[in-house]
């Protein structure tokens, strides 16, 4: 009896802990930037708040069926409030806290619509959005994408969005930079002439452009930017850099945007076999064939990266996954050696580097800072990652191995259906890696999503997993992990238990007249269905989800409830 | 937390949630246009232009394609034009998908009743073939 009282005091304390894990968030949530990555490099500490029992202890519900097509669903969740982002379809939101004002910045998808704000149709570019009261979110402006290219859209569109703090960055009252805002975002997504951008958005309401950071590329993706190193990792390719990819034709230009009026370039990088200097002919995969001129992976030569993750200076590893949604590689690089390995000396400096290694480096220059790579079933990609370190396994707390409790750092790996109605796909998952050994990264659980009862397969539009959450809200840490899912919406998974990590809430929002169709054509029959794609999944430093719909149908904004709520709060509200 | 307080703090969430959503939707029904059938008709599969697109409707509502790597996803259109029209039978959206040449290659009238979870059936024109979900 003894003992239970313990452990009850033990989870009462936990909760308590993490209920100051809350309010530190809300006290930054008044003025300044979170100081976890991107933001800064300090990592959450995960409390264990469970029983021994771990997941067979927790008495949840099951999941509950999704309502019809045409309706929203909900599960453990409340929706807060809601914008329609002027109809146009969303990539990717990042929300800001700006000096008190909670600013949400959307990346859209290529297309037009009409402004209301300025009454001109603008090609879709960065929307940005006063959410700080999330029941009435207010439309501050619109910062417009490419403009069509010979009648059209399909190079355009600007759908990744980073944003800093000025005062964040290094050196600030050098550079100054103090108490400004800047937004980095690319501008255009494939075509002749795409590039990365800063704006300084000091005044969401009327943003400023800055410069443009690298141009002349024929692709752009998902970038991560270091506010408190500066650092940039951006997603790009160039028909004329001479790198090699399958799919999608990009890697990584590393920058130093500590100064955003002055960048400085550090390096280019990519998977073994992506160089410019391998020799694609002859190439056989490193995994059973391993030389000077081999490739990793499952495909020559490898698929491009989406969007890396650097977890900062305390943590000093970059998470990299390959491939989007098909021949996915995801790869551990230690970062100082990443960022310092084109030099001979210096920490993370590569004795060996090669004189062309920033632009055109050998396979020795690529190897150097890389720590460990996996090989994902080819059916899948590898379309983002998000590591969460150091979760306590509930069973394993004391009495196993050593007798010291033990926990597991994970890397949650999502890939991406792109097919409409599932036609000619694989199902696209979400995996649990577990990192505790970073040199063998091993599967440790699939999250997977059902097509039924939901008969998300025939409801129409993309079915399938999309992108794990990246933002980090220090109380959600180690708790739960949100995924989006496209037509079955946005899941969340309970990971209190690392091991036996379950379904805990969803939310599935119903077709408006904003919605876009999405047509197929299967064994000749074609077909148009209006269904939601949840694109992106972010969380706020107040503890809000964004839900991003690709689809068009606008951003809604939640709060968890019921045993969600519980999982993180210890409460059900 | 009882079932029944559970559920009904559901159905609150839901009927707030489809306010909401129509609160902040102002540019639907509102900028919907009686177009002429004829010209609707006229928007021919495999043979349209943008150009005759926009000469026959003027300009789209909205422009959007759902492609994020350069490439049109397996049996996506690279770029779909809408058009929000209204007649008898209410609001619709006339939708044409193009593709990379510039040609219409999938037209279709879809309704806007979804208000209310009233039902959202993407009816496919003549051009192309009626709709038949499977739910």
């Amino acid at each position: 009896m003894a003992r239970i009282r313990l452990s009850l005091l033990a989870i009462q304390l936990s909760f308590l802990a993490a209920g100051a894990l809350a309010g530190a968030d809300r006290a930054a949530a008044q003025g300044a930037m979170l100081p976890y990555p991107p933001y800064g490099s300090n990592i959450p500490i995960v409390v264990d708040t469970e029983r021994q029992s771990g997941a067979y202890y927790q008495d949840q519900q099951p999941e509950p069926r999704p309502g019809p097509w045409d309706q929203e669903s909900i599960w453990n969740m409340r929706v807060e409030g809601y914008t329609d982002n002027q109809a146009r379809p969303i990539y990717q939101p990042l929300i800001i806290n700006q000096n008190g004002r909670e600013i949400l910045y959307a990346g859209n998808l290529a297309g037009s619509a009409l402004n209301p704000l300025t009454n001109v149709v603008e090609s879709n570019g960065t929307s940005i959005i006063d959410v700080t009261d999330v029941k009435r979110p207010k439309f501050l402006s619109h910062i417009p994408g490419p403009a069509p290219i010979n009648g059209s859209f399909s190079a355009a569109g600007a759908q990744m969005v980073r944003v800093c703090g000025g005062s964040t960055l290094p050196n600030a009252a050098t550079n100054g930079t103090v108490g400004r805002y800047y937004l980095l975002r690319a501008f255009g997504n494939a075509g002749p002439n795409e590039s990365h951008q800063i704006w300084d958005v000091t005044d969401p309401a009327s943003p400023k452009f800055v410069l443009t950071v690298l141009s002349g590329l024929s692709n752009t993706h998902k970038s991560w930017w270091e506010c408190d190193t500066g650092i940039a990792y951006l997603v790009a390719g160039s028909k004329s850099d001479g790198w090699q990819q399958s799919g999608s034709t990009q890697h990584l230009y590393i920058y130093d945007l500590s100064n955003p009026y002055k960048p400085v370039f550090i390096r280019q990088f990519g998977l073994v076999g992506q160089q410019p200097s391998a020799n694609v002919a002859t190439a056989q995969p490193c995994a059973t064939a391993p030389s000077a001129n081999c490739y990793e992976g499952t495909t020559n030569p490898p698929a491009g990266i989406h969007g890396p993750i650097s977890m900062g200076t305390q943590v000093d590893r970059v998470y990299m996954p390959y491939g989007v949604g098909a021949q996915g590689v995801v790869q551990i690089d230690d970062r100082i050696k990443l960022l310092n390995g084109c030099n001979t000396s210096g920490p993370g400096g590569n004795p060996n580097a090669s004189a062309s290694c920033a632009n055109n480096p050998t396979q020795g220059d690529l190897l150097w800072p890389q720590i460990s790579w996996i090989t994902m079933n080819p059916e899948n990609g590898a379309h983002s990652s998000m590591p969460v370190f150091n979760v306590p396994v509930p069973e394993e707390q004391s009495n196993f191995v050593n007798g010291q409790p033990q926990s597991k750092s994970l890397l949650f790996i999502s890939s991406e259906g792109t097919a409409n109605n599932c036609f000619g796909q694989a199902p696209h998952d979400a995996w649990v890696l577990d990192i505790t050994s970073e040199t063998t990264p091993w599967p440790m659980e699939t999250m997977s999503v059902s097509q039924y009862p939901g008969d998300f397969c025939g409801k129409g539009a993309r079915f399938g997993a999309h992108a794990v959450t990246e933002a980090i809200y220090a109380p959600y840490y180690g708790k739960i992990i949100s995924v989006s899912w496209f037509n079955a919406g946005v899941r969340v998974w309970d990971i209190r238990d690392p091991k036996n990590v379950k379904p805990i809430a969803y939310y599935i929002q119903a077709p408006t007249a904003n919605t876009a169709a999405s047509c197929s054509t299967i064994n000749g029959a074609t077909n148009c269905y209006n269904a939601t794609m949840n694109d992106y999944v972010e969380y706020d430093d107040r503890g809000y989800i964004y839900a991003a719909d690709r689809a068009g149908t606008g951003v809604t904004i939640l709060s968890l409830t019921g045993e969600a709520h519980r999982a993180v709060y210890g409460t059900e509200e | 937390m009882t079932l029944s307080k559970r559920l009904s703090m559901t159905c609150v969430a839901a009927v707030l949630a489809a306010t909401l959503a129509y609160a902040d939707s102002p540019s639907q029904a509102t900028d919907a246009k009686a177009y002429d059938a004829h010209k609707l008709a006229a928007v021919t599969v495999g043979l349209s232009t943008k150009a005759q697109v926009r000469t026959l409707l003027g300009t789209p509502w909205r422009i959007l394609q759902f492609n994020d790597c350069g490439k049109a996803m397996p049996g996506q259109a690279d770029e779909t034009w809408e058009y929000r029209g209204k007649d008898a039978n209410g609001t619709y959206r006339f939708h044409v998908e193009f593709d990379d040449n510039g040609v219409a290659h999938l037209v279709a009238r879809i309704p806007d009743k979804v208000a209310g979870g009233a039902g959202t059936v993407a009816k496919a024109s003549a051009m192309v073939m009626a709709h038949n979900h499977p739910m």
